[in-house]
C-alpha cells in the first residue's frame, strides 16, 4: 500500500514537468523574429511591426506548408510591445512569443522623439526578451522597411538578418549594438551610443572618399528591394541626435580603447599619385591607448595612440613600394597623416555637434577619480567639448599582397 | 535529538555552507550591495568575510569550552532558563523571517524570470513542499544531498561567471572606491548579516562528527563563499556597469540570459535547474534550523513532525505581501540591518558571559 502511494505520488510529479501554466507547445506559437517600433498615428502611442517566421519553411519534410512563404509581416497600432502580443492575435491565429526574437528595429523619426526611451524600457520587462537583442535604426518607417526588405537569396529572415548584421560588424561598417549596451550607455549618460543604421531608400551621393557613405547612399544596382546597412545612428541619453557614415563608424571603432576591430579593408590616398588610392586591410596591434590627464578640475587632455598594422593590397600607381624603403616611408607617413586628419575631424564633429563622444573615453576618465561623488562633481559631459585631443596613428606596413612586386609602367610600355 | 546514527562530516558541511550562503550570489543579495556600494560592491564580501572570521573565532572559543554542545544548549547554559529562552526566541524569529522572506523572493524569481503565467502560490507551495520533504528526512540526509549536488552547482556557477567575466569591460571597476572608502567599510559592516547564517549553523554542532570537522568546514566554507560572492558581483558589474546593475532585480538571471555558449543561445535553461536545486537545499536547511529551535523552545521532542505545519504557516505569511518588488525587498534589507547587530554582538556577549562564569578557563586546564 505504501509502495503504491509512492508510485502514485511520483506519477503525479510527471504532470509538473509540463511546466504547469507555462507549458508551451511549439506548434501553438507564432515566433516573432523582429519587433519594429514606429511612432503611432494620432491617438496611438506606437505602431508595432512583427516579422513572424515560418518554422516549416525550408525544412526537409515539407508537409502541408510547401507553398507557404518564409515569413509574414504585420503592422498594427498598440500601446506597448507587451500588450501588442495580445492585440496581434486579432490577425494572427497563434499565440505570439518573443522567445527567438533577435532584432528590435525602430524608425529614425521615432528614435528622435524625446519620449522614445519610455517605450524602450518595455523591453526590460518581458522575460522573453533578452538583452542581446540587436538594435537597428531605419531611415524610413520601420514597418515599410521590414515589409519591403525581401532579399533574393537569403529568403529566411533570421538567417538573412543574422548574416547581414554579423558581416557588417566584422567589416566595421556598422557598430555593434545590442540592448545591453544601449541601456548601459543611456543610463550612464556620459557617452554617445552608436546603433546600426539601415535603409531601403536609395539616395546616392558623390563623396570624395570611398567609404564615406551612410546606408542608402551606396550606388548599387542589379538587386531590388534589398536593404543597405551602413553607418550608425547616434544616441545621446536615449534619444537619437544624428548619424555617422560608415567611415566615421570605422574611425570610432579604432578610437575606442575597449574595442578591438580586426580586418576592415580601407582605402587611402596614394602619396605618389593623386589619381589613385591604395586599399589595405587594417588591424590593430593592440586596442587604442588612451591617455587622459586632468589638471585642476579643468577640461581633460586626451592623448590617443593607435598602433595599426596595414596590409596593402593594391598598387595602381605601380610605384615600387615594396623594395624602396624611402617610398615605403612616404606611404606610411601619408596614411598616418590621412587617418589622423580624418580622426581629428570626427573628434571635432563630436565636440561641436554632439557635445559628447562615442569612443568610451569617459571610462578612461573614471580611472582618474577614486570615488563616484568626485567623478560626478567633475561633470565629464560639460568638460568634454573643451577637451584637448591629440591623436597619433602609428602604421606598420605588413605584406603587399600575394605578389608583392608589380612592374614599372615605364618598363611595361617601352 | 535523534539522528545520531548519521552524523555530518566536513565535506557535507562545506557543501551545506556553500549552498546556504554562496548561492546568495544568484538572488537579490548583489543588488542590495550594489545599491549602497556601487561599483565597489565586490569589496563588500571581503570586509564582511573578515568580520565574520572574527565572529567565528569568538564563537569557536565559546563552543570548544562546551565540547559537543550546540548553540541552543550553550545559550540556555549561559543565560539561564528565562533569558536564554528570550534570546533563542529572537533568534528563531530571525531565522523564520529570513526563511519566509527569502523563499518569497525565490518564488518571485521563478515566476518573473521563468514561469510568468503560473500563479505564484503554486510555485511557492511546490517549493516549500519539496523543502518540507527534505527537512523531514533529517540533517544527515540534508548533508548527503548537499554534498551530492555540490559539484554540479559549483561547476554551473563557475561556468556562468567565467563566461560573463570574459564578456566584461574592466574599465567599469573605476572609480575604484565607488562611493568612498569609509562608505564602503561602513555599509559593508551594516550588511554583515548576509553571512549571519553562520550563527545558526552552530545549532548543528551536536549533529556533527566532532567539533574539529565543524571548525574546518566553517573555514573552508567561508573562503569558498567569499570567492564566489566576489566573483559573481564582479562579473555582473563588468557586464552591466554600476548604474545599470543597480536597477536589476536579479542580475544573475539577467546575466545567464545574456551570455552565449559558443553557438548556443538561450542558455539560461542550462543554468536554471542547478540554481533551482540549490535553492531547494537552501530552504530545506533553513526550515530545519527553524524547526530545531522551535522544538527546543516549545518542548516539542519530535520536532520533525512539526515541519509540514511550520512550512504551511511560512507559505501563507510569505504570500501576504502583494507586490514582492516593493515590500519584500524592503523587508529583506530591514531584516539584514536588524540581524547585523545580533550577529556581531551576540558572539561577544556569549564569550564574555562564558569568561565570567569561568568556563573558558576550565577548558584550558583540561
Amino acid at each position: 500500500m505504501k509502495r503504491l502511494t509512492r508510485v502514485i505520488v511520483f506519477l503525479l510529479c510527471i504532470v509538473l514537468l509540463a511546466g504547469c501554466w507555462d507549458q508551451k507547445q511549439v506548434e501553438k506559437h507564432a515566433y516573432v523574429f523582429a519587433i519594429g517600433l514606429d511612432k503611432g498615428e494620432e491617438n496611438d502611442p506606437i505602431e508595432v511591426t512583427y516579422i513572424i517566421v515560418n518554422p516549416d519553411y525550408g525544412s526537409q519534410q515539407q508537409g502541408g506548408g510547401a507553398n507557404e512563404p518564409a515569413f509574414e509581416t504585420i503592422t498594427f497600432p498598440a500601446n506597448d510591445i507587451i500588450s501588442a502580443k495580445d492585440t496581434a492575435n486579432v490577425i494572427v491565429a497563434k499565440e505570439i512569443t518573443y522567445d527567438i526574437a533577435r532584432l528590435v528595429s525602430v524608425s529614425e523619426d521615432f528614435a528622435k522623439e524625446p519620449d522614445f526611451i519610455r517605450w524602450m524600457y518595455d523591453l526590460t520587462k518581458d522575460p522573453e526578451i533578452r538583452r542581446d537583442l540587436q538594435l537597428l535604426v531605419t531611415k524610413e518607417k520601420t514597418s515599410d522597411f521590414l515589409k519591403n526588405n525581401k532579399p533574393v537569396l537569403e529568403t529566411r529572415p533570421h538567417e538573412y538578418y543574422k548574416q547581414a548584421l554579423e558581416r557588417g560588424k566584422e567589416t566595421s561598417m556598422i557598430p555593434f549594438s545590442d540592448l545591453l549596451t544601449f541601456f548601459r550607455i543611456t543610463e550612464t549618460g556620459e557617452d554617445l551610443y552608436l546603433s546600426m543604421y539601415g535603409t531601403l531608400e536609395k539616395t546616392p551621393t558623390t563623396n570624395e572618399s570611398t567609404d564615406n557613405f551612410k546606408a542608402g547612399e551606396l550606388k548599387a544596382s542589379g538587386i531590388s528591394g534589398q536593404a543597405q546597412f551602413a553607418g550608425s545612428a547616434v544616441f545621446m541619453q536615449g534619444k537619437m541626435i544624428g548619424t555617422l557614415t560608415a567611415e566615421e563608424t570605422r574611425l570610432a571603432y579604432l578610437l575606442n580603447n575597449t574595442l578591438n576591430p580586426q580586418g576592415m579593408v580601407m582605402t587611402f590616398q596614394d602619396p605618389k599619385h593623386e589619381k589613385y588610392k591604395v586599399a589595405g586591410r587594417v588591424s590593430l596591434d593592440s586596442p587604442a591607448k588612451v591617455k587622459l590627464s586632468i589638471r585642476d578640475n579643468k577640461s581633460p587632455k586626451i592623448n590617443v595612440h593607435i598602433p595599426l598594422n596595414i596590409k596593402i593590397f593594391t598598387n595602381h600607381s605601380m610605384v615600387n613600394y615594396t623594395k624602396d624603403y624611402s617610398k615605403k616611408e612616404i606611404l606610411k607617413k601619408s596614411i598616418e597623416k590621412e587617418l589622423e586628419q580624418k580622426m581629428n575631424t570626427l573628434v571635432e564633429k563630436t565636440k561641436q555637434e554632439y557635445k559628447a563622444q562615442p569612443f568610451g573615453w569617459s571610462l578612461t576618465a573614471r580611472k582618474k577619480f577614486s570615488t563616484i561623488p568626485e567623478f560626478n562633481s567633475y561633470n565629464w559631459l560639460k568638460k568634454y567639448p573643451d577637451a584637448e585631443v591629440s591623436i597619433s596613428v602609428n602604421v606598420r606596413l605588413g605584406q603587399f599582397g600575394r605578389q608583392s612586386e608589380v612592374p614599372k609602367m615605364k618598363e611595361l610600355r617601352k | 535529538m535523534g539522528q545520531h546514527e548519521n552524523r555530518v562530516g566536513t565535506k557535507e558541511l562545506v557543501a551545506i555552507i556553500f549552498i546556504m550562503m554562496g548561492v546568495k550570489v544568484g538572488d537579490d543579495t548583489p543588488p542590495i550591495l550594489y545599491d549602497v556600494l556601487k561599483n565597489a560592491a565586490w569589496m563588500g564580501p571581503i570586509i564582511i568575510a573578515l568580520l565574520t572570521a572574527v565572529i567565528l573565532f569568538v564563537l569557536f572559543k565559546v563552543a570548544s569550552a562546551y565540547k559537543q554542545k550546540g548553540l541552543i544548549d550553550i545559550v540556555f547554559h549561559l543565560f539561564g532558563k528565562y533569558l536564554g529562552w528570550i534570546i533563542l526566541f529572537v533568534l528563531w524569529l530571525g531565522i523564520s523571517a529570513a526563511t519566509i522572506i527569502d523563499s518569497s523572493i525565490y518564488s518571485d524569481i521563478i515566476v518573473t524570470m521563468y514561469f510568468p503565467k503560473t500563479p505564484t502560490i503554486i510555485i511557492y507551495l511546490l517549493l516549500m513542499a519539496a523543502c518540507t520533504y527534505g527537512a523531514k528526512k533529517g540533517f544527515g540526509q540534508i548533508g548527503s544531498v548537499s554534498w551530492a549536488v555540490f559539484p554540479y552547482i559549483t561547476a554551473s556557477l563557475i561556468i556562468a561567471l567565467v563566461i560573463s567575466l570574459r564578456n566584461g569591460t574592466t574599465a567599469f571597476f573605476f572609480p575604484f572606491f565607488g562611493p568612498g572608502e569609509m562608505e564602503v567599510i561602513k555599509e559593508s559592516i551594516i550588511k554583515t548579516s548576509i553571512l549571519s547564517d553562520y550563527l545558526f549553523l552552530f545549532v548543528f554542532i551536536p549533529f556533527m562528527k566532532d567539533l574539529k570537522s565543524f571548525k574546518k568546514a566553517s573555514w573552508i566554507g567561508l573562503i569558498l563563499i567569499t570567492l564566489i560572492l566576489i566573483g559573481g558581483i564582479m562579473s555582473f558589474l563588468l557586464i552591466f556597469d554600476y548604474r545599470s546593475v543597480q536597477m536589476l532585480d536579479y542580475p544573475f538571471h539577467e546575466v545567464i540570459r545574456y551570455i552565449q555558449l559558443g553557438f548556443l543561445t538561450n542558455v539560461e535553461t542550462l543554468f536554471f535547474p542547478f540554481w533551482l536545486i540549490s535553492s531547494l537545499v537552501r530552504f530545506t536547511v533553513y526550515l530545519y534550523i527553524s524547526a530545531v529551535i522551535m522544538g527546543r523552545l516549545f518542548k516539542i521532542n519530535n520536532f520533525e513532525y512539526a515541519i509540514p505545519a511550520l512550512a504551511t504557516v511560512f507559505v501563507f505569511i510569505g504570500y501576504i505581501p502583494e507586490s514582492p518588488d516593493y515590500l519584500i525587498f524592503h523587508l529583506r534589507e530591514n531584516l539584514l540591518n536588524i540581524l547585523t547587530p545580533i550577529f556581531i554582538f551576540l558572539p561577544f556577549i556569549l564569550w564574555a558571559v562564558a569568561k565570567l562564569k569561568g568556563d573558558l578557563r576550565r577548558e584550558k586546564t583540561n
